[in-house]
């Protein structure tokens, strides 16, 4: 990744212009033709560095309950774990951390009943015990980082 | 929300094709022009149901080595103002006070990402010398097992 690509990096995270054609406003901005701009976050995309390009919804304005939740698991169970825990299309973020509870995951569903439901089903497919639930009460912030220069 | 909001959210939610003309393209699926298609995804961002239009970035391939989901306990007088303060921070993602089970006293959510294990450590020791918290536990990030974009819409039955 060179500094070109870090200045698409750091215009795709403020506004998209919301334009007819937003990759020419964005390499009118960079001194770059628009087709530079497509081909680099075409790259990016294949090195794995951009994971998604478009809209983020706010859950919560759509009517959708989010939390995140936490298990520990023994090290030898946590692929089968996550395997059931992954299966879950409500189920977005799953990571593997050090320390206990280890695995940590976030769970968006349009209702309570559905959010539990689906705690359920990991406690009885997993015999996992205890799942740490833990109910968003206040966002103070959801960004992501801007990019730096090494 | 009217359908045709619903219908343009719905084939957004995955994300733009790489092309010149995204919105072209959902307007033709649609069956409206271009303009509307860019005027209501403007009026669904500033009404907030869009809370942002751009990239999500794999931190660990931007030169992220290490990351940490770092809890903190905070007591319930000191959290508006640590919370907004943490909030200000580059190195931190995500800051959310949450609701804590029996037993869990770490009620301030917090991503950091640093660019080495030192880094981390330093910035960590930085943030728990500036405010006051009873404790705050760290748990570093070993492994994405999973990693997608919810979609909230629903194609339309044919």
């Amino acid at each position: 990744m060179d500094d070109k690509d870090r200045e698409i990096l750091q215009m795709l995270q403020g506004r998209f212009p919301l334009e007819s054609e937003p990759y020419r406003v964005i390499g009118d901005k960079l001194w770059m033709d628009e087709v530079s701009v497509i081909s680099r976050i075409a790259r990016m995309y294949e090195s794995g560095a951009i994971r998604y390009l478009g809209p983020f919804f706010d859950s919560r304005k759509l009517g959708y309950k989010g939390c995140l939740a936490a298990i520990d698991a023994p090290a030898d169970r946590v692929d089968a774990i996550a395997a059931v825990i992954n299966g879950y299309s409500e189920i977005t973020h799953n990571y593997l951390r050090e320390g206990s509870p280890n695995i940590w995951f976030t769970v968006i569903a349009p209702s309570e009943e559905r959010r539990e439901q689906i705690f359920a089903e990991i406690r009885q497919k997993t015999g996992v015990k205890d799942i740490l639930i833990f109910a968003s009460k206040k966002l103070f912030k959801v960004r992501l980082i801007l990019t730096r220069r090494q | 929300m009217d359908s045709k909001t619903r219908q343009i959210l719905c084939e957004l939610q995955d994300g733009f094709k790489l092309e010149t003309r995204p919105f072209k393209r959902i307007a033709n699926k649609v069956g409206c022009t271009e303009e509307e298609v860019i005027e209501i995804i403007s009026k669904c961002r500033d009404d907030g149901i869009i809370r942002r239009i751009g990239a999500a970035i794999r931190p660990e391939q931007i030169g992220h080595a290490a990351n940490a989901l770092v809890a903190w306990d905070v007591s319930e007088e000191n959290v508006d103002e640590i919370g907004t303060a943490l909030a200000e921070l580059r190195e931190i993602s995500h800051c959310y006070e949450r609701e804590c089970p029996p037993g869990w006293n770490y009620n301030l959510f917090t991503m950091i990402h640093a660019r080495s294990e030192e880094e981390l450590r330093n910035i960590v020791a930085g943030i728990s010398e500036r405010f006051k918290f009873n404790g705050f536990k760290i748990f570093r990030t070993e492994k994405e097992l999973k990693k997608t974009s919810m979609r909230y819409f629903e194609e339309a039955q044919p």
